[in-house]
């Protein structure tokens, strides 16, 4: 990025410096002079000078500007409070009440209301609207979650731009004309965005107010508490609103570095789940029987200490320091090499350290400059929803070209410049032709490799799921595309567990102890699974994790779960997994929660405890350390900050990061002192990969265009008779499958069901249509599914959803490549 | 047969229908010629030079200078465009609609000249959406000319290109705005744009763009052909050439008639227009379109007819569209009916503008049915003000400057209808006369 220009100017007889190019309004705020603004949000992108609250008096220009959209120069002089400008603001302030209701009393938004403020502060103090006002049916649902009150609405863009510019849904517009203008959809449809509820933050008046929230407190009844979403690897900040210990609301806290000031609905409505009753409010016992945590921790340590060198663990959803502590544990106290924090295991620890190597890192805002951008493997709506708009935004403001190279098809296709499309399993031959294509060569991957090939900096967005092989292929990817060589380009994973990085560096793997540091390779997640079916393995510890769900192959975890002799189990609700456990121990919500988690870029931010701990729920780090104290291995742990040092100590990289440092807005390990301390990638190489990672035997076969999809369709050896009636089966996580949808009742609207996807073409063959109910088998098992043909699916593929209750795909799997059947069962009534 | 006082130029031949085709165009004016030469023999320059030195000033309100606009355009490879605004929607404007249905080459040719001025390779005319016939007169003249090798690829043999479309437009009068008419050219909610930047440097579709109205366009091809000192042979030094003005309201013979800039107001009214109608004296009148603020007639008649006699008196010359109210125009009704207009028409974008024109018409609203006092007067003055200067386009003004004018200037009249409305005395004074009618080209 080119350093722009300085210039000075002076505002209120104040000097403010200001970056050349900067808006009026933005260089002000930054000096300190307040101008009063309604339309303006730079989020938003360019500003629109709808309201005209921001009108300013510059010297040389005869009317007013809006500060909003003029840019600064050098040497401007400007004024903000002469006379010519405060009747403006009184104009303008009075003009906007003359259609609104000042219903402030009975209003969700009054005491926080930038309307209120401004008139308070720029107004004229008295009506002289004696007329009607207008009227509007109201409130009415623009959506299930959010209701609008068009008598309230200024007019003031923000919801508009922000459904047109930002989430680029286009469904939000302004209909009619002049004072009969009012915000609406087409043909008054709901308002369906999985981002929909940030409108209800920049709403400026009342207008616009989640139903979880209506009349549910006042502004005085509240506080405010800053903390980390950790429903997902994107980790937004966030602030819960919090009255009487419970949380009521949660609301974006802009982070640039991290959010860019969004939130998506999963975590802004996901908090009625904290009080669910299926929430495990204090430790049990198999059967459910309640027990006192020195109880369950005495049976605990004894079952676990009786089998010694026999324990694995599997760790998903914990704070850096709950896996610092079970892993201390594991390999402290119960004398074990087994644990893992992926559910499909992952790449040696080799490539761990070459991914880590702070050179070929992007961070998040890195996007926003980059020149070209690689979806690789995943979709970020899915999976990340947040780097979703912040990869439309680069394409959008500052024309970064895009790739997608997925099997499945993703909601950033149609802003692609290309799309290749892999077969399911077949990432690893995939990124090497596109290393290939690349560097030069002509091949399936080559149409994508042009656009990246010598395209400045690129971005390369990576879904985790690729698995062990495609993660090694990656980094010679991310090389040949000179990764390490442009500042502000590299590789930004999307891993499957929201503190993936965090549990990894803190030791969480099987292969290298806290900081990354190599060490003879215990077992994988999968190889976990077998040794308890195989009786290798005797006891396991699960923290955070539902494998009966979340994992493929439910049928092996059934029967690993069944076999081991002693399962302890963590875990924030009941869950199936939860109800193996011989016993169980509740785990904080990160509304409750005091820790720290690893952004995927390697920023470690604070988890900060805000609402009351339902029942009796202790933290985590206190459990885990009392735990390994009983099993008779001291961690010196006894509080979280000591937890924390715990931590900072065994991972060199982290050495010199203080809770300070971290702070509201985290701080990346690369960008501290200790990153030096990073071991070598060359110095513990080879450490061999998860073999239920390993590139199937089919690898060589070609994967991008749809004849060699047909080739492979119907080349390969298959369980199922009839091959061309047999599809391959991808599978993926809907982002609103799970306790979010189930526990959450606002958001219950939004559970899926099961859908066979699969491209016009099969569904030609086997004469399905959309709507149409199949069964799909797989080997022993099948589900069930409603049928939908979606473009851009390539021939002989088909996608299920993982986890959907009932009709999990994950029921499907066995750790290789499958092939589905599929049978139509009753055609979509007319 | 036009009257002594006219000075037909634009409106040379429009007697004769068969003006309205090429041919006709050719034969009765020469038509073309100007084209032919411009393509085969001037450099852009050079076109621009001459439009600059004319001094033709905007004819579509802002009385901008054509030349100079066009000169703002960069130069470059970049694809430029022009846009002529067809979108004649100002009450009391109708000039346009004469000049593209009787004499549509002249727009044709002169689109063709600007365009090399301006460097644009694609023009478009926007024409309002109720110009239905005149939109079939001007679809019928652009295929001629495209036919006959004025438009298109490879012009003449040239190797100079122009696309020329004609769109019409949905009839909302905020698109004659120009930001608001790329926008609605773009397929876009007809709204304005924020300025800066200009559309000279960012227009359609995010390209250089030189928007210009009909009758401005209409005037390149004779000044190209003639030269600014032939142009300068009409007008003041401060308003060049000749301007066809419509005039409307309390007069016998309304219509367009095209005077040399400067004549006399008194004899554009009385002796062009007929005068007011028997019995009637004029009272008031807006000298350029409903968005002018109004004169009274002792302030008007002795004013020549020009762009800065105008802005010196207070009010402008806008689109030359002058509307006469006479002595039985009830000033608060106009007051309101201009109101109302601007009210419906708003686009709703802006504060001052969308809550501005609302108020002010439900204040009026009260004026006529006698239900307010003295102090609304001040508050609808007050009100004036506030939106003046501080819209995001200038339709907010348009209504401001002429109820602002009316309410100071009529106050009078407005407490006296005030007072009658209340007592339930109706104030209009509805005089039954024939009305005689003579357009000035039929």
């Amino acid at each position: 990025m080119s350093e722009k220009r300085e210039v000075t100017l002076t505002i209120d007889g104040r000097e403010v410096i200001a970056t050349e190019g900067q808006m009026l309004h933005d260089a002000a705020r930054e000096g300190d002079v307040e101008i009063p603004v309604f339309c303006y949000e730079p989020k938003l992108g360019a500003p629109v000078g709808a309201c005209r609250m921001c009108l300013v008096e510059i010297e040389g220009i005869p009317k007013l500007q809006t500060s909003c959209s003029t840019p600064v120069r050098d040497g401007m002089v400007v004024h903000t409070r002469t006379e010519q400008v405060k009747k403006a603001q009184n104009a303008v302030v009075e003009f906007l009440l003359v259609n609104h209701p000042l219903d402030c009393p009975v209003c969700d938004k009054g005491g926080e209301c930038p309307l209120q403020d401004i008139t308070t502060g720029w107004g004229p103090g008295k009506s002289r609207v004696i007329d009607e006002k207008r009227h509007f049916e109201k409130p009415i649902e623009l959506s299930p979650l959010v209701a609008i009150d068009r008598e309230r609405c200024i007019l003031c863009y923000r919801c508009v731009r922000f459904s047109q510019e930002i989430s680029e849904d286009s469904q939000l517009q302004l209909l009619e004309r002049g004072d009969r203008t009012y915000v609406g959809t087409f043909d008054d449809r709901p308002y369906i965005s999985p981002f929909q509820g940030n409108i209800t933050d920049i709403c400026p008046v009342g207008a616009l107010t989640n139903y979880t929230y209506r009349f549910r407190a006042r502004p005085w009844d509240i506080e405010q508490a800053g903390s980390v979403c950790t429903l997902c690897p994107s980790q937004c900040n966030v602030s819960f609103t919090v009255r009487d210990e419970k949380v009521k609301r949660v609301i974006a806290r802009d982070n640039h570095d991290v959010d860019d000031g969004w939130l998506c609905d999963k975590g802004r409505y996901g908090f009625e789940m904290f009080d669910a009753p299926e929430r495990v409010t204090e430790p049990r016992l198999k059967g459910g029987t309640k027990v006192s945590y020195e109880a369950a921790i005495e049976k605990a340590a004894a079952g676990l200490g009786a089998r010694d060198g026999r324990v694995a663990a599997i760790v998903g959803d914990a704070s850096n320091e709950e896996g610092f502590l079970v892993q201390e544990i594991l390999r402290g106290a119960l004398h074990s090499t087994d644990i893992d924090s992926r559910p499909a295991g992952g790449p040696g620890i080799g490539t761990i350290l070459e991914l880590s190597d702070p050179a070929r890192q992007a961070k998040v805002a890195d996007i926003d400059e980059a020149d070209a951008i690689l979806v690789l493997g995943t979709d970020p709506m899915g999976s990340s929803p947040i780097l979703d708009l912040r990869i439309r935004k680069a394409i959008r403001r500052n024309g970064a070209r895009l790739v997608v190279a997925t099997e499945r098809p993703t909601a950033l296709d149609g802003g692609a410049e290309a799309i290749a499309r892999y077969a399911p399993g077949q990432a690893t031959h995939f990124i090497g032709e596109m290393t290939a294509a690349v560097r030069g060569a002509e091949n399936v991957a080559t149409p994508a490799a042009e656009t990246l090939r010598d395209a400045g900096k690129v971005v390369v967005v990576w879904g985790e799921r690729i698995g062990a092989a495609a993660t090694d292929a990656l980094v010679r990817l991310g090389d040949a595309l000179g990764v390490t060589e442009a500042d502000g380009a590299g590789l930004l994973e999307i891993p499957e567990a929201t503190n993936a990085r965090g549990l990894r560096e803190a030791g969480v793997i099987p292969d290298a102890g806290p900081g990354l540091a190599a060490l003879a390779g215990g077992r994988a997640t999968e190889e976990i699974r077998q040794a308890l079916i195989d009786g290798d393995l005797d006891g396991v510890i699960l923290v955070g994790v539902d494998p009966l769900r979340d994992f493929g192959d439910t049928a092996a975890w059934t029967k690993a779960l069944d076999a081991a002799e002693f399962v302890v189990a963590f875990s924030t609700f009941t869950t199936a997994t939860a109800a193996k456990a011989d016993v169980l121990f509740p785990l904080e919500t990160h509304a409750e929660k005091d820790g720290t988690v690893t952004h995927p870029d390697g920023r470690l931010q604070r988890v900060r405890p805000a609402a009351g701990r339902p029942g009796d729920i202790r933290p985590g780090w206190q459990t885990l350390a009392n735990l390994s104290l009983a099993i008779g291995h001291d961690t010196g742990v006894t509080s979280q900050p000591t937890a924390f040092t715990a931590l900072t100590s065994a991972i060199p990289f982290y050495a010199s990061i203080t809770d300070a440092d971290i702070g509201g807005r985290g701080v990346r390990w690369q960008e501290t002192e200790s990153a030096s301390s990073l071991p070598s990638s060359t110095a513990s190489a080879g450490s061999p990969a998860s073999p239920a990672d390993a590139p199937s035997s089919a690898a060589d076969a070609g994967a991008d265009s749809q004849d060699t999809q047909r080739e492979r369709a119907s080349g390969e050896s298959v369980p199922v008779a009839g091959a061309n009636t047999t599809l391959a089966l991808g599978t993926y996580k809907d982002i609103w499958s799970g306790p979010i949808t189930e526990l959450n009742p606002p958001l219950k609207f939004l559970q899926p069901s099961q859908h066979l996807e699969l491209s016009p073409e099969d569904a030609d063959r086997l004469s399905i249509a959309t709507g149409d109910k199949v069964r799909v088998t797989q080997g022993a098992g099948s589900i069930e599914a409603t049928a939908l043909i979606k473009e851009r699916t390539p021939e002989g593929v088909c996608f299920l959803a993982e986890g959907i209750p009932g009709a999990n795909a994950n029921s499907l799997l066995n750790g290789h490549q499958v092939r589905v059947g599929v049978e139509k069962l009753s055609e979509v009534p007319a | 047969m036009p009257h002594s006082l006219e000075t037909r130029v634009l409106l040379e031949g429009a007697e004769d229908p068969r003006l309205a085709t090429l041919q006709g165009y050719k034969d009765i004016v020469g038509g073309y010629a100007t084209l032919e030469r411009a393509y085969r023999d001037m450099e852009q320059d050079e076109v621009l030079k001459s439009l600059e030195d004319s001094g033709l000033r905007g004819r579509g309100g802002a009385g901008f200078s054509m030349g100079k606009k066009a000169s703002f355009l960069p130069r470059g490879d970049m694809p430029k465009y022009l846009c002529c605004n067809a979108d004649e929607s100002e009450p009391g404007a109708f000039k346009d609609r004469e000049l593209m249905q009787r004499n549509p080459h002249q727009l044709v040719e002169g689109i063709a000249i600007a365009a090399l001025a301006a460097g644009a390779g694609h023009a478009f005319i926007f024409i309002r959406g109720e110009y239905d016939s005149q939109a079939d007169v001007l679809d019928a003249a652009v295929a001629e000319a495209y036919e006959a090798g004025y438009l298109g690829k490879d012009i003449l043999g040239t190797h100079r290109d122009l696309e020329l479309v004609v769109h019409r437009g949905a009839g909302a009068y905020i698109c004659g705005e120009e930001t608001a008419l790329l926008d609605a050219l773009e397929g876009k909610r007809g709204n304005p744009r924020l300025k800066p930047p200009f559309p000279a440097v960012q227009g359609l579709y995010g390209g250089p763009t030189l928007i210009n109205n009909v009758e401005t366009l209409s005037n390149v091809p004779r000044i190209v052909a003639n030269g600014a000192d032939w142009f300068r042979q009409w007008g003041t030094e401060q308003s060049p050439g000749t301007k066809v003005v419509s005039i409307s309201g309390g007069v016998r013979r309304p219509g367009n008639y095209e005077i040399s800039l400067g004549l006399p107001t008194r004899e554009l009214i009385y002796e062009l227009a007929g005068g007011p109608l028997p019995g009637r004296t004029v009272k008031a009148i807006y000298p350029g379109g409903s968005s002018s603020p109004v004169l009274t007639a002792a302030e008007a008649m002795d004013l020549p007819y020009s762009f800065e006699a105008m802005a010196g008196a207070g009010s402008m010359l806008g689109s030359g569209s002058v509307i006469v109210a006479d002595n039985t125009v009830s000033i608060p009704h106009m007051a309101l009916r201009t109101a109302r207009f601007y009210h419906h028409e708003s686009c709703g974008k802006c504060a001052p503008c969308r809550e501005g024109t609302n108020w002010t018409v439900k204040m009026l609203e009260r004026v006529v049915r006698g239900e307010a006092t003295p102090m609304d007067l001040d508050i609808i003055s007050s009100v004036q003000e506030n939106i003046m200067g501080h819209c995001l386009c200038v339709l907010g003004d348009s209504m401001a400057m002429p109820v602002a004018a009316m309410v100071r200037k009529f106050r009078g009249e407005f407490e006296q209808v005030m007072a009658e409305a209340a007592e339930g005395i109706d104030p209009h004074v509805v005089v039954d006369a024939p009305v005689e009618t003579l357009g000035a080209a039929t």
